[in-house]
C-alpha cells in the first residue's frame, strides 16, 4: 500500500498544484523527487511488456531519464480518456494504422526526422511509411515485419505433404489436416485446417484478409499520395474473396470453430488443434516453447495468381502534443532506433518488440542466432502496407465486420456483399478527404 | 452528466476544438443501421432475459422452499452465480460453450442427440446463448426475493385450499402468484432496468459479434466512443438509453405507488 | 413434476406437512423427498458445477477447454506458478485493497445518505429519487470518459488521483443499490424507538450510530456483499485510471491472460479461481443475513 502513496505523491508533484494547503504538503514531501518522468504507452501482452521495461531501464541507466511505463491492455479505450483529460502520454509505441487518425485529431506532434540523432540509420522505406498524404512526418520507425505462414512441420510430414508453395497446395494441406489425423492419437477430422483470427476487434480481420487477397492481385482500396479508389468489388476482389468463401463456407470448413468471433485463434495453432496459421513473428517465441522448434516451420507464404505478398505490420514512435518534455520524447526516440535500442528490443528476456529492426545497420537472423528470420526478413521484401498515409481506421472496421458476416452467416450472396462493402469504404474515404 | 449532454450536441475533438453540431449526433444515432440492429437486439434480449430469469427465479425459489438444512445448503449453492465476477461468469461459459464437438455443453447435449452447436459464432444462436448466460447468473437473485415474498403467504389460505381439494395448478395460480404480486413486480423493474444497460455479459461473450447478431444498445455505444472516437455519437445514444431509464423507473415507480394506494 | 401419482401420495400422507410450502412439497413422503432431491440435483449441476469447475481447472494441470471436468486429472500448483510469473498477486492485492477500503467507503455513504432518505420526508422526493437512481445507473461504460476527466483533474484541489487507488475508490463510494436497501430498511425501523432516544438526549450521530445501525445489521450485510461484489467487477475505471502497468487489478487483468498464448488455459483459470475467491468469502460468511436484507426493503419499494 506505501507503493500506492508514494505513487500518488509522484503524482501530484508533477502537476501544478500550488494554491492549497494539500498541495504544498505534498510538493514538499516530493522535493527530493528530482527528474520527473517520461509517461511512455505501449500495447503489449505481459511477456512483450517485460522486454519493453527492459529497454527503459537501459534508455534510464543510459539518460537518466525515469521512465513511467503502461502496457495499454485497451489502447484507444485508455488514450481516449486521456485525450478527454487533456493529458496525454508523452511516448506512445502503437500501430503505424493509428498514425493518421491520432495526427488528424492533434493528438501526436509532428516530427522533423533530420532533428533525430541517427535518423540516417533507418531505412527510407521505414521514413516514408510515416509520411501523412500532405507529406508531414508524425512517427518514428520502430519496428517491421510482414505477416509470415507458420506450419505444423510433423504434422505435414506425418500425412506426407510437401511444403505448400501455392494456393491450391496450401487448400490441399489444410483440408488434409481437417479431415484427416495429423496428430496420430487415432481420431480424424479433431483437428483444424487453419487458425483463422475472424475478430472484428480493431478490424483485425481486414488486416489478416489483405495478405491472402493481396496474393491473387486484390486490395481494398488502390492509390496512393492520399487519394484511394475502391477496388474489392472488381473482378479480382470477386475471385480471391470467392476463394476465401469456400474456405470458410465449404465443406470441410478449414477455419478453426470460433474464428468468426472475438476469440484469439492463437491458441488453437499453439495448442496444437489448427496446423497452419498466419500472423507476425511475434509469436514465434511462444510457438517455439508450446509446441518445439522442431515441430515449427515458417514458410513464405504459398503463391497465390499474383505472388507471395503478405501484410506489412509496422510499429511506430508518436509524441503525445500534451508533452512538457519535448526533449526527453527525442532522447527516447533516439535510443530506441540506435543500434543498441532495436538491439536490445529484440534480444531482451521476454517477446521481441522489435521484429526486424528499421536500422538498417542490423541483422536480425545475426542477433536473433536464428535462421528463420532469414525467411520473415526474406517475406518483409515481398510485402505491402495498407494505407497508413490516411486515416483508414473506420473503413478497416467496415471491412472487419462485413467478412465476418459473409463468413459466419455463408449465405452465398459475395458479389452483392461486395458491393455494399465497396459503398462503405467509399463513404468512410470520403469522410476523410482521401477518395480518388 | 451535463458535460455528457454539451458533448452529445458536439463532434467531439479535444484538440482541434469541439464542433456545436446540434441534433445531427441523434440523428446519425436514430437513423444508423446499426443501432437499428441494437435495438432490436437488447429488446429481444432484454425481454428474453427479464422473462427467463423472473419465470426461472420463481420456479427456483417454488422448488427449494422450505426449513430444512440440506435445502439451504442446496440455496446457497445454487446463489453462487449472482456473486460470481461478471469477468469470471464470461470465462466459464467461454469455456462451457467451447464449439467443437467435444465442448463441454455440446457433450451434455450429446448425450440427449443433439447435434454440436457452435454457439457464440452462429448468428442465430449467439444471442440466446448470451440470454441463457444472464439468466443464469440473475435466476438465483429474483429466487431470493420470491423465497421471501412465499415466506410472507399466509398459510391458513393452502390449508383452505387443500380441503377444497384444490389442485396444485390451481393453489399456485390463485393463492401464491396473487400474494407474490409485489415480489413479481419489484422483479420485473429490476430486470428490466438491468435489461436495458446489459453490456458485460455481451462484451466478454462475444463483443457484439458475430456479425453483429449480439450487438446491444451500450455494446454499439462503446464501439461508437471508443473504437470510432465518435464520442459525440456515444454520447448521444448515451442520454437516449438515460432517459429511457428514467421513464422506466418513473412508470415503475408509478405502477407501485398505485399499487400501494389501492 | 407435479406429476398425479405425487399428488395422490401427498393427500395420502401428512397433510400437514404439505401446508408448509407452496409447492406442498410433503415431508417425510419418500417419493416426494426423492423427486425434489433429483431436483435439487440438476440444480447444483446447473448453477454449482460451472463454478466448481473453475475451481478444479485452476488445480489441474493443463487442463483443456474440451474436457473441463469435476474431478482434477493431474492435481498440481503448476498453474499457479505460471499466473505468479505473470504478477498476478500484485493485481489481486490491488483488487483487495480497492474492494475493502472501497467498500468501507460505501457502506458509510450507503448508511448516512439511507438515513436521510429514510427519515426526511421532502416535497418531489419520488421524483428526485427516480432520477438520482437513474443517473446512478448509468453503467460506468458510459460515465468512463467523463470520470476520467474529473480524476486527471479534481475539482477545487486541483490534482490528479489518477494512478492512484483513490482513483477507483472514490467513484464506487456512492452506490444507487446499497443507499436504497439502507433506506427501505430503515423506514421500518420504528420512530417511537428514535424518538425515545431524542428524548434520553441523543444526538443525530449518536441515534444513527447506537440505535439504527444495530437494528440494519442484515442489510448491512446486503450491501456488503453487493458492494463488494460491484467493486470487485470494475473492468473500464481500473483500465483507464491505471497509469502504470502495476496499477491494474486483477478482473483487467484476467482479460489479458485470456489472449496470453504462454500461460494457456490453466493459468486463466487460475487467475479466474483468484478473481472468484474473494466475492465467495464475503457471500459465504454474510449470507445469513441475505434473505432477510435484501428483501425486507426490496418488496415494500
Amino acid at each position: 500500500m506505501k507503493q500506492h502513496i508514494a505513487e500518488k505523491q509522484r503524482q501530484t508533484g508533477r502537476l501544478k498544484c500550488s494554491g492549497t494547503v494539500l498541495a504544498t504538503l505534498l510538493a514538499t514531501t516530493t522535493a527530493g523527487y528530482a527528474q520527473e518522468a517520461l509517461e511512455v504507452w505501449s500495447r503489449s501482452g505481459p511477456q512483450a511488456a517485460a522486454t519493453y521495461e527492459a529497454v527503459f531501464e537501459a534508455f534510464t541507466e543510459k539518460t537518466g531519464i525515469p521512465v513511467e511505463y503502461l502496457t495499454a491492455l485497451q489502447f484507444d479505450t485508455q488514450l481516449q480518456a486521456r485525450v478527454a483529460a487533456r493529458d496525454l502520454p508523452d511516448v506512445l509505441i502503437y500501430d503505424q494504422s493509428s498514425m493518421a487518425a491520432y495526427a488528424n485529431a492533434g493528438w501526436i506532434l509532428p516530427i522533423d526526422p533530420t532533428s533525430l540523432a541517427g535518423h540516417d540509420e533507418v531505412s527510407d522505406v521505414s521514413w516514408d511509411s510515416v509520411r501523412m498524404a500532405d507529406g508531414s512526418t508524425y512517427g518514428v520507425p520502430f519496428s517491421q515485419h510482414a505477416q509470415i505462414t507458420f506450419v505444423r512441420k510433423d504434422w505435414r510430414e506425418n500425412l506426407g505433404f510437401d511444403v505448400p508453395t501455392t494456393h491450391e497446395e496450401l487448400i490441399a494441406l489444410a483440408t488434409a489436416f481437417a479431415t484427416g489425423d495429423p496428430d496420430g492419437n487415432g481420431v480424424d477430422g479433431d483437428t483444424y485446417g487453419m487458425a483463422v483470427p475472424g475478430t472484428t476487434n480493431r478490424g483485425f480481420f481486414a488486416w489478416w484478409m489483405f495478405s491472402y487477397l493481396a496474393q491473387q492481385g486484390a486490395h481494398y482500396v488502390e492509390g496512393g499520395d492520399g487519394k484511394y479508389e475502391v477496388t474489392i468489388n472488381n473482378p479480382e476482389g470477386v475471385a480471391a474473396v470467392e476463394w476465401l468463401y469456400d474456405a470458410f463456407c465449404g465443406d470441410p470448413n478449414l477455419a478453426q470453430p470460433g474464428a468468426m468471433t472475438n476469440a484469439s485463434a492463437t491458441p488453437f495453432f499453439a495448442e496444437g488443434q489448427a496446423g497452419i496459421y498466419q500472423t507476425g513473428p511475434y509469436a514465434i517465441t511462444s510457438f517455439t516453447d508450446k509446441i518445439g522448434a522442431e515441430n515449427l516451420e515458417i514458410i513464405i507464404a504459398p503463391a497465390g495468381s499474383a505472388g507471395s505478398t503478405t501484410l506489412t505490420e509496422r510499429t511506430s514512435i508518436y509524441f503525445g502534443s500534451t508533452t512538457t518534455m519535448p526533449e526527453a520524447q527525442k532522447a527516447l526516440a533516439e535510443f530506441l532506433i540506435s543500434e543498441e535500442g532495436q538491439t536490445l528490443g529484440m534480444t531482451a528476456p521476454g517477446q521481441p518488440v522489435v521484429r526486424l529492426p528499421v536500422n538498417v545497420n542490423l541483422n536480425a537472423a545475426e542477433i536473433y542466432g536464428d535462421e528463420r528470420f532469414v525467411t520473415v526478413a526474406e517475406q518483409l521484401e515481398m510485402s505491402e502496407l495498407m494505407p497508413s498515409d490516411i486515416d483508414f481506421t473506420a473503413a478497416r472496421l467496415e471491412i472487419a465486420e462485413t467478412f465476418q458476416t459473409l463468413f459466419s452467416q455463408c449465405n452465398d450472396d459475395v458479389v452483392e456483399q461486395l458491393d455494399v462493402l465497396a459503398g462503405l469504404i467509399a463513404d468512410e474515404l470520403d469522410a476523410v478527404n482521401a477518395l480518388k | 452528466m451535463a458535460a455528457g449532454i454539451r458533448m452529445s450536441f458536439q463532434e467531439v475533438s479535444p484538440f482541434l476544438g469541439n464542433q456545436w453540431v446540434g441534433w445531427e449526433n441523434y440523428a446519425t444515432v436514430l437513423t444508423n443501421s446499426r443501432f437499428h440492429q441494437a435495438v432490436s437486439n437488447t429488446l429481444v434480449l432484454g425481454v428474453g432475459q427479464s422473462f427467463g430469469a423472473v419465470l426461472v427465479g420463481f420456479i427456483l425459489a417454488l422448488l427449494l422452499e422450505g426449513p430444512s438444512r440440506s435445502l439451504w445448503f442446496v440455496r446457497t449453492a445454487v446463489f453462487l452465480p449472482v456473486v460470481t465476477a461478471s469477468a469470471v461468469v464470461g470465462e466459464i461459459w467461454r469455456i462451457i460453450y467451447f464449439p467443437s464437438p467435444d465442448g463441454f455443453m455440446n457433450k451434455v447435449l450429446g448425450l440427449v442427440g443433439i447435434d454440436p452447436i457452435r454457439y457464440l459464432e452462429d448468428t442465430s444462436v449467439a444471442l440466446y446463448a448470451v440470454m441463457t448466460v444472464g439468466i443464469w447468473s440473475s435466476a438465483p437473485y429474483y429466487m431470493v426475493i420470491f423465497l421471501a415474498g412465499l415466506a410472507g403467504v399466509d398459510r391458513t389460505l393452502y390449508e383452505a385450499a387443500a380441503i377444497d381439494g384444490a389442485r396444485l395448478r390451481h393453489r399456485i395460480v390463485s393463492i401464491t402468484i396473487p400474494a407474490l404480486r409485489p415480489a413479481i413486480m419489484i422483479v420485473s423493474i429490476l430486470a428490466a432496468v438491468r435489461a436495458l444497460r446489459i453490456f458485460t455479459d455481451v462484451w466478454v461473450l462475444t463483443g457484439g459479434g458475430p456479425a453483429g447478431s449480439t450487438q446491444v444498445w451500450m455494446t454499439q455505444i462503446y464501439t461508437q466512443g471508443f473504437e470510432r472516437n465518435n464520442l459525440g455519437v456515444a454520447s448521444a445514444a448515451s442520454i437516449l438509453l438515460l432517459i429511457a431509464s428514467v421513464l422506466l423507473t418513473v412508470v415503475a415507480i408509478y405502477f407501485t405507488r398505485n399499487k400501494e394506494d389501492r | 413434476m407435479s406429476t398425479p401419482a405425487l399428488r395422490k401420495k401427498r393427500r395420502q400422507t401428512s397433510v400437514e406437512g404439505t401446508l408448509d410450502t407452496a409447492f406442498g412439497w410433503a415431508v417425510g413422503d419418500t417419493r416426494s423427498m426423492l423427486v425434489r432431491a433429483v431436483l435439487c440435483a440438476i440444480l447444483l449441476f446447473i448453477f454449482a458445477g460451472p463454478i466448481l469447475t473453475i475451481i478444479v481447472g485452476a488445480f489441474d494441470l493443463n487442463p483443456d477447454p474440451t474436457a473441463l471436468t469435476l474431478w482434477p486429472h493431474n492435481p498440481s500448483l503448476e498453474n499457479f506458478r505460471v499466473a505468479t510469473g505473470r504478477g498476478i498477486w500484485g493485481y489481486f492485492a490491488n483488487s483487495l485493497f480497492i474492494a475493502g477500503f472501497g467498500l468501507t467507503l460505501q457502506i458509510a455513504v450507503a448508511v448516512t445518505a439511507g438515513y436521510a432518505l429514510a427519515r426526511r420526508k421532502f416535497y418531489g422526493q419520488t421524483v428526485v429519487l427516480g432520477v438520482f437512481l437513474a443517473t446512478m445507473m448509468l453503467p460506468e461504460e458510459v460515465v468512463a470518459v467523463p470520470l476520467a476527466v474529473v480524476l486527471g483533474d479534481l475539482p477545487l484541489l486541483g490534482i490528479s488521483i489518477r494512478g492512484t487507488v483513490f482513483a477507483i475508490i472514490l467513484p464506487v463510494a456512492a452506490s444507487a443499490f446499497s443507499i436504497l436497501v439502507m433506506a427501505a430498511f430503515m423506514r421500518d425501523i420504528p420512530e417511537e424507538i428514535i424518538e425515545a432516544a431524542r428524548i434520553d438526549g441523543a444526538s443525530e450521530f449518536r441515534i444513527l450510530v447506537q440505535v439504527i445501525l444495530p437494528m440494519c445489521l442484515p442489510a448491512l450485510g446486503v450491501v456488503a456483499i453487493f458492494g463488494f461484489n460491484g467493486i470487485w467487477d470494475q473492468y473500464l475505471l481500473p483500465l483507464v485510471a491505471a497509469n502504470r502497468t502495476e496499477d491494474y487489478t486483477i478482473t483487467v487483468i484476467l482479460r489479458s491472460l485470456r489472449a496470453d498464448v504462454e500461460v494457456g488455459t490453466g493459468a486463466l483459470l487460475a487467475g479466474a479461481f483468484l478473481a472468484l475467491i474473494p466475492s465467495l468469502i464475503v457471500y459465504l460468511l454474510l449470507q445469513k443475513s441475505l434473505v432477510r436484507g435484501m428483501t425486507s426493503g426490496a418488496i415494500k419499494g
